[in-house]
């Protein structure tokens, strides 16, 4: 193993992107960009509030009551009728119409999307609380008060989303970076006059790592700064923690880009793998849905990939807190390493001198 | 005439691994159900022009991948310098150039030397890649971009990038393909210059009157050999009037 080899492989890589500057706006820009539209859409912690009709024609109980609950700051009240109610419901001008019958309160909702059901019933119970307690009835039902233990209720899904995205970039950008990196080094015949000279597979390979590391590493420092200072993200935890796990995933995922490049003829092929990469990380990774939530038959697919185990991490410490010394954190170090170097191996493995 | 008889017209046998640069014995090599190498006999001598000779599939560029360690063949026995082919390259005594220019278009002319020389450990490296662009005249490109230049500057840059640590066995694949009679007849005064600095040169044709510049000939089709020799050797043995019949007549022998 000859480290200058390495260097130079690694110097040829940087070099080359140098002048390649749609890929250098894919690598720096487009995360940015991304992160500006999540930002947009989930940023703000603040949620809707619904709007509510009390049909005061069915709501058999004290007029301060129903006053304090028209009046509530968890939702724009407005009175009328049951009829007026539905109707309006439909023609979308209210979000939810309630009324009492016996002694339950029914909350009569569109419900199309399961989102926004929750959030609506969430703010009616909340001021169906406040109106009942205001009443001075001696009704007062019981008081819950959730406190966080990480985060905090002014934690917009933005914060949640951030570690995760980070890992996402990392992975799908230098992940396809890579394979259509490597697949030119095939297609082009440079594989096959490096092969004639004295650079060994590993050599070639570590070169890749270092050179695409490197680009890892700026993009992962820009998306940092982004997100903490633009999108004013909260984070907590370790910086060199946060680029531990970043780096460890990196070598996983350009080592997969070079075993992609040997499955592949065109760079066309290669693209093609994308979705197959990343679609299952993007829904079984706790991208979106926590792992935790899934189908228990997805449970071992979930655990097989390494975007999986980052975002764990990246949650931990960066919402959480958590350092190096956590075994959590450890464990899911250890477990991208371990895939890192498989990948890494099976590259090695898969760029064979015999490439007839 | 009996196949036999077709090999090593000089009549001698390569005994010692310092008259030969390359020594190839029954080499065999097949990709699936084509066997590209059916046992291929030939002897190269340390500081000839050698000339591999044959039509398109007749297995060139395979024996020249065999030689540089890219292919490993069946059987048979294959030195090149003495030692295994891959021993060779490793050792940095091989320098072998693609059939088509295998160069990173997006790097210029130096970084793409500069690479190939690290990958290389040549000394001096500012000083051997100035010495290999003046040899193939493109000093006054060094900053361009690869991609820039015209296919023939390609041809050029990745002849410079085989030989900036000094091979002593130089390996082209049909270098003059493509390229326009004056730059073919640059190149081939270059070879010449590289081969009485006691560099050895095994270079691929399929064109008949390239053989005229080489020292000794060897004719190939279907992956053996045909006859080995000068081109006046090979021409009078066949008792033809020039080098296209005599490779008739022995493809016909076959």
């Amino acid at each position: 193993m000859d480290p200058r080899r390495v260097r130079a492989v690694a110097q040829r890589i940087v070099l080359g992107f140098r002048r390649d500057r749609r890929s250098l706006g894919l690598l720096f820009a487009a995360p940015i960009v991304v992160l500006s539209l999540v930002g947009a859409v989930w940023g703000s912690a603040t949620e809707r509030v619904p709007t509510v009709l009390v049909a005061t024609d069915r709501f058999d109980l004290p007029v301060t009551i129903v006053n304090n609950l028209v009046g509530s700051s968890a939702i724009h009240g407005r009175r009328g009728t049951f009829d007026e109610g539905v109707r309006q419901l439909r023609d979308g001008s209210v979000d939810a119409v309630v009324w009492l019958e016996a002694t339950t309160v029914h909350i009569q909702i569109e419900g199309a999307d399961p989102l926004e059901s929750g959030s609506i019933g969430g703010a009616i119970q909340k001021a169906l609380t406040e109106a009942v307690a205001a009443g001075n009835l001696g009704l007062t039902g019981p008081t819950i008060a959730i406190e966080q233990l990480y985060g905090g209720a002014d934690y917009s899904i933005l914060d949640y989303l951030a570690p995760v995205l980070i890992a996402f970039f990392a992975f799908f950008f230098i992940f396809l970076l890579s394979a259509v990196s490597f697949l030119r080094e095939r297609t082009t015949g440079t594989l096959e006059r490096l092969m004639a000279t004295p650079l060994r597979r590993g050599e070639l390979v570590l070169g890749y790592l270092a050179g695409f590391g490197f680009f890892a590493l700026l993009q992962a420092i820009l998306i940092l700064l982004f997100t903490v200072f633009v999108l004013q993200v909260r984070y907590r935890g370790n910086l060199a923690t946060i680029f531990i796990v970043e780096a460890v995933l990196v070598v996983g995922a350009v080592s997969l880009g070079l075993l992609v490049s040997a499955a592949a003829r065109n760079e066309l092929q290669a693209v093609q793998f994308v979705p197959l990469v990343l679609l299952p990380q993007v829904f079984l990774s706790g991208l979106l849905i926590p792992v935790d939530q899934l189908p228990q038959y997805l449970g071992p697919i979930s655990a097989l990939l390494p975007l999986t185990y980052a975002n764990e991490a990246l949650r931990s410490v960066m919402i959480k807190g958590y350092g190096l010394s956590d075994p959590l954190v450890l464990r899911d170090i250890g477990i991208l390493t371990a895939f890192g170097l498989l990948m890494a191996f099976g590259a090695v493995a898969s760029i064979r001198r015999e490439v007839a | 005439m009996r196949r036999g008889d077709l090999h090593y017209v000089s009549g001698e046998e390569p005994h010692l691994a310092d008259d030969f640069a390359v020594v190839a014995r029954d080499v065999r090599k097949r990709f699936g159900a084509l066997e590209a190498l059916r046992g291929l006999d030939l002897a190269i001598r340390a500081g000839e022009i050698y000339g591999l000779l044959g039509p398109n599939g007749s297995g060139k560029t395979t024996f020249i991948r065999c030689v540089a360690g890219l292919l490993r063949p069946e059987s048979g026995t294959l030195t090149v310098l003495g030692q295994t082919p891959r021993a060779a390259v490793t050792s940095g005594r091989v320098g072998y150039m693609t059939q088509a220019p295998a160069l990173y278009g997006e790097l210029s002319v130096e970084e793409n030397l500069r690479f190939f020389a690290a990958l290389e450990s040549v000394p001096h490296a500012d000083q051997r890649i100035e010495e290999a662009l003046r040899a193939v005249d493109l000093l006054d490109r060094r900053q361009s971009v690869v991609n820039t230049l015209s296919g023939g500057m390609r041809t050029r840059v990745s002849i410079a990038a085989t030989f900036l640590h000094h091979p002593r066995l130089l390996l082209l694949d049909e270098p003059t393909v493509g390229v326009d009679p004056v730059l073919r007849h640059e190149l081939w005064s270059r070879f010449r210059r590289l081969a009485s600095a006691g560099i050895t040169i095994l270079v691929s044709s399929h064109v008949m009157d390239e053989a005229s510049r080489c020292d000794r000939l060897g004719l190939i089709r279907s992956g053996v050999m045909l006859a080995e020799g000068s081109a006046a050797e090979i021409v009078s043995r066949a008792s033809a009037r020039d080098l296209e019949s005599a490779f008739l007549t022995f493809a016909e022998a076959l």
